[in-house]
C-alpha cells in the first residue's frame, strides 16, 4: 500500500522545474477552488435573519429584556463590487445598568426603550487589496449615533497573509426625555491594524490592534451621581488562532484579548470554541469564555456615597467595577442543502467581584448574570 | 507590567499553539481554510450580537472590527 | 477506445451532491466539446482550419492550456508536443490486420510536427502550415479533472474523487477521515481489479500514462499511441508510468513526458521530486511509491 497523501502536501519538497509547471498549470482558469476568504471576492449573495432574546437578573431581582430581531445581507455586483447593509431592531424593557447601591430603587423602575440600528458597507475588490466605505446609524429615543468608516485589505500573492487597516469615526448626540443630558455629545474615532496569516493547510492566525479614542459625554444620564471624565483611550489587542483537526473533523478556535484602558478598567479575554461536524449536515459548537478586569480608577466600592467628592469623576457603576465573568455557550447549526442554513445559539454569562483573576474583585457587589438565545436562518443567492 | 507580561505571553502562546508547523499553503491546498469554522467572523451577525451584549455589560470592549455604529448602552 | 468516467462525492446531503455534481459534469461536457478534434463547432477544429493562413482568436482559457502546453514542451525537451497528432494519420490502431507505417508518408508527416513554431500568443494562434494539427488530447481531460473538482469544491462538497478514463484527482479524503485508495493498473492484466498497486491519496492526483490504451501488435512486437515526434514512432521502454501531484493536469503531463523520455524517465521524476511507480518494458515494477 502506497501513501501518497504526505508527499502531495509537502509542498516544500517540490523541486524548481515542477514549480514553472506547477505555476503554468495554476494559470489554467478555475483549476482550484476559489477559497471563501476575504480577499477573494465573494461569487454568491447571501442573506440572514436572527432572532435574540436576552434576559439578564441578579439575584433577588429580573432586570432587563431585550428582544433583537436583526438582518444583514450581502451581495456582489458589477464583477468587483460587494454591497453589505444590516438592520438590527432592539426592543428594550425592564431596569436600567446595575449600580452597587441602587437594588432596591431599581425593581419596579422600568424602561422600555426601542433602538432601531442599519449601516451599509461597500467595498471594491482590485488585484492584491480592497477598498472599502461605510456608513451606521442608530437611533433610540435618547440616543443617536452616526458613524462612516474606511478599510483598506492588502494581501499577498500567495493570500496566504492580509493586513487590514480600518479607521471609523461616530459622532453621538445625547438627550434624556427628563433633560439630565441635554444636546450632549461624544465622539469616537477608532483605529485598527490587523494582520491575518495563513499557518498551514489547517491553522490560521489573526492579530489585531484597536485603537480608540473617545472624547465628549460619557456619563451615564439616569443616575444623579455619575460623572465620567470627558475622555477615554483604549488599546484593544485581539489575537485569534483557528485550528483544523482533521482526524477528528473538528476545528479550535482561541481567542485571547488584552484592553489597555484609560480609565483603568484594563481586562483580559480568553475564549476557547470547538466545531464539531455531525452526521446529516449538523455542526455543534461549544464556547467557553472567561473575562476578567479591573476596577477604573474613578469607581468606588459600596456604600455610597464613599469617594464621593465634588467635580472628581465618581461612578458607582458596576460594570467599571473588578470583576470576573464566564460565559458557556453552545451553538447548533445545520446546512439545509440548496443554499440554507440555520442555527441556534444559547449562551449563559455569570459576572462575580470574586472571579476577578487574582482576586481583588469590587466587595459587596451582587452577581449579574444574563441568557441569550439566538435563532438565525440564512440563504446564498 | 506583570499584566503587560501576562498579557504578551498569553497572546504569543495562541499565536503559537497553531505555529506547530509554519507551512503556508499553496492554493491547492485551502479547502479547509475556506470552511466557515476556519474563518474569523464567518457569521458577521453573530460577532455584533454578542460584543454589542459584552458591551453593554463590561467595562471596555473592542479588537473584533469597527464600523458598526454607536449605542446609548455606555 | 472508451474511457469510463466516475465522480464520487461523499459527505453531503444528496440535494446539495446533485446540485454539485450536475454543475461538474456540465463543466468536463463543456472542455470535452469545446476541444474535441471529432466536432466541426470545437475550438481544436476552427485552429485546424486556419493552419497555413490566418491566426485563428482564442479565449483565456484556450490561451492559457497552451501556455501549459509549452511549459510541457520545453520540460521534455521537444517530446511532449500538441502538434504531433498528425502521426496518427500513419499509424491507424484501429485497423485490422494492423500494420506498420511506411517510411516515406511517416517522414513527411514529421515535417508538419513542431510546437516551437507555432505562432501563439493570449489572443491567437497560428499554425504555419498547411496540414498542421494542434491536439488537446493530452492535457484536456487531466484539466477537466481539476476543474471538477474545483467546481465540487467551491459548492460545499469536502471529500470527491474524480476520475476521468483513469486520471484521478482527489479531495479531502473519505468522510470517514479514510483517505481515497486508487488502484494502478497492471499494464498488461486485461482483467479488470488487477492492480499492481494501490494509493492512498486525500488530496491531490493520480495519473497514469501506459502503452496500453492505444496500441498495435505487429510481430510481437507492441506499438503504442505514444509517438517520439522526432521520429514518429513509438517509445517502447516502459510499459506504464503512474504520477502522484497536487493537480491531475501535471500528474499527467508528467507521466506523460516521463514515458516519452524512455531510458531517461527515472532521472526526470527524480528531479521533478514527485512520487512515481513505473512498470518498465521487461516488466518490472519500479519508482518510489510504497518505498
Amino acid at each position: 500500500m502506497a501513501s501518497a497523501a504526505a508527499a502531495v502536501a509537502a509542498t516544500d519538497r517540490t523541486a524548481p522545474r515542477v514549480r514553472a509547471l506547477l505555476a503554468a498549470a495554476l494559470a489554467l482558469p478555475g483549476i482550484v477552488p476559489a477559497p471563501a476568504a476575504a480577499q477573494t471576492m465573494p461569487d454568491a449573495g447571501f442573506i440572514q435573519f436572527k432572532y435574540l432574546d436576552y434576559r439578564d437578573w441578579q439575584p433577588g431581582a429580573r432586570r432587563m429584556r431585550v428582544e433583537n430581531p436583526g438582518f444583514y445581507v450581502m451581495s456582489p455586483f458589477a464583477e468587483a463590487w460587494v454591497v453589505e447593509g444590516a438592520l438590527v431592531y432592539d426592543g428594550m424593557s425592564g431596569a436600567s445598568p446595575m449600580w452597587h447601591d441602587t437594588l432596591s430603587g431599581a425593581s419596579g423602575e422600568g424602561i422600555h426603550d426601542r433602538r432601531a440600528a442599519g449601516d451599509v458597507k461597500l467595498t471594491r475588490y482590485f488585484d492584491g487589496f480592497s477598498v472599502g466605505a461605510g456608513v451606521a446609524y442608530s437611533h433610540e429615543n435618547d440616543y443617536i449615533s452616526r458613524g462612516g468608516s474606511v478599510d483598506l485589505r492588502v494581501w499577498t500573492a500567495d493570500k496566504n497573509t492580509t493586513y487590514t487597516f480600518s479607521y471609523a469615526g461616530a459622532a453621538d448626540r445625547i438627550d434624556t426625555p427628563d433633560g439630565a443630558a441635554n444636546h450632549e455629545r461624544k465622539y469616537v474615532n477608532d483605529f485598527l491594524v490587523g494582520v491575518t496569516q495563513a499557518l498551514s493547510q489547517t491553522a490560521i492566525v489573526q492579530s489585531n490592534l484597536t485603537y480608540t479614542r473617545g472624547h465628549g459625554y460619557f456619563d451615564d444620564p439616569y443616575k444623579t451621581f455619575d460623572s465620567r471624565p470627558d475622555n477615554r483611550r483604549v488599546l484593544a489587542w485581539l489575537t485569534r488562532l483557528n485550528r483544523h483537526f482533521p482526524d477528528h473533523h473538528g476545528t479550535l478556535q482561541l481567542a485571547y484579548r488584552y484592553i489597555d484602558d484609560s480609565w483603568d478598567a484594563n481586562s483580559h479575554m480568553v475564549e476557547a470554541a470547538w466545531v464539531q461536524p455531525l452526521p446529516h449536515a449538523f455542526s455543534v459548537r461549544p464556547n467557553l469564555r472567561y473575562y476578567t478586569q479591573r476596577a477604573a480608577y474613578f469607581y468606588f466600592d459600596p456604600p455610597f456615597p464613599t469617594g464621593l467628592v465634588f467635580g472628581q469623576p465618581y461612578t458607582a457603576d458596576t460594570r467599571l467595577s473588578a470583576f470576573g465573568a464566564f460565559t458557556l455557550g453552545l451553538l447548533l447549526a445545520k446546512d439545509f442543502g440548496g443554499g440554507w442554513s440555520g442555527d441556534l445559539k444559547v449562551e449563559y454569562y455569570r459576572q462575580k467581584s470574586d472571579w476577578r483573576a487574582g482576586g481583588n474583585g469590587s466587595p459587596d457587589i451582587l452577581p449579574f448574570s444574563a441568557r441569550w438565545i439566538q435563532v438565525g436562518v440564512g440563504k446564498t443567492f | 507590567m506583570r499584566r503587560t507580561r501576562l498579557a504578551v505571553s498569553l497572546a504569543l502562546l495562541v499565536l503559537l499553539s497553531g505555529c506547530a508547523s509554519f507551512a503556508p499553503p499553496q492554493p491547492w491546498e485551502k479547502q479547509y481554510l475556506a470552511t466557515p469554522a476556519m474563518q474569523f467572523d464567518a457569521d458577521k451577525l453573530d460577532v455584533r450580537n454578542t460584543q454589542h451584549i459584552y458591551y453593554s455589560k463590561e467595562g471596555a470592549a473592542g479588537g473584533y472590527g469597527i464600523g458598526g455604529g454607536g449605542c446609548g448602552c455606555n | 477506445m472508451a474511457s469510463d468516467h466516475a465522480i464520487v462525492v461523499d459527505g453531503v446531503p444528496d440535494a446539495l451532491a446533485d446540485a454539485a455534481l450536475a454543475a461538474a459534469i456540465a463543466d468536463v461536457r463543456r472542455i470535452e466539446a469545446k476541444y474535441s478534434r471529432y466536432r466541426d463547432d470545437s475550438v481544436t477544429a476552427a485552429v485546424n482550419r486556419g493552419a497555413g493562413g490566418a491566426p485563428v482568436a482564442i479565449d483565456a482559457e484556450t490561451a492559457a492550456l497552451l501556455a501549459y502546453a509549452d511549459q510541457c514542451h520545453r520540460l521534455s525537451g521537444g517530446r511532449f508536443d500538441v502538434t504531433s497528432g498528425v502521426l496518427r494519420r500513419a499509424w491507424d490502431f484501429r485497423r485490422s490486420p494492423p500494420r506498420l507505417p511506411d517510411g516515406a508518408t511517416l517522414t513527411g508527416l514529421c515535417a508538419l510536427v513542431g510546437w516551437q513554431e507555432v505562432e501563439w500568443n493570449e489572443r491567437s494562434v497560428r499554425l504555419p502550415r498547411s496540414g498542421m494539427e494542434i491536439d488537446f488530447g493530452g492535457i484536456g481531460k487531466e484539466y477537466a479533472a481539476d476543474r471538477a473538482a474545483a467546481i465540487l469544491a467551491e459548492r460545499g462538497v469536502r471529500h470527491a474523487l474524480v476520475n476521468l478514463g483513469g486520471d484521478v484527482r482527489a479531495l479531502g479524503g473519505q468522510a470517514d477521515g479514510t483517505p481515497w485508495r486508487v488502484g494502478v493498473r497492471h499494464p498488461r492484466a486485461m482483467e479488470a481489479g488487477t492492480a499492481i498497486a494501490s494509493v492512498e491519496i486525500a488530496d491531490g492526483a493520480v495519473a497514469t500514462s501506459g502503452d496500453y490504451e492505444r496500441y498495435i501488435e505487429v510481430d510481437g512486437c507492441r506499438y503504442c499511441h505514444l509517438l517520439d515526434p522526432r521520429t514518429g514512432w513509438p517509445v517502447r521502454a516502459w510499459q506504464s508510468i503512474s504520477v502522484v501531484a497536487p493537480l491531475a493536469v501535471v500528474a499527467g503531463s508528467v507521466a506523460t513526458i516521463a514515458m516519452l523520455l524512455a531510458d531517461d524517465a527515472p532521472d526526470f521524476l527524480a528531479s521533478q521530486g514527485l512520487p512515481w511507480l513505473g512498470v518498465d518494458a521487461a516488466g518490472e515494477v519500479r519508482g518510489t511509491l510504497g518505498k
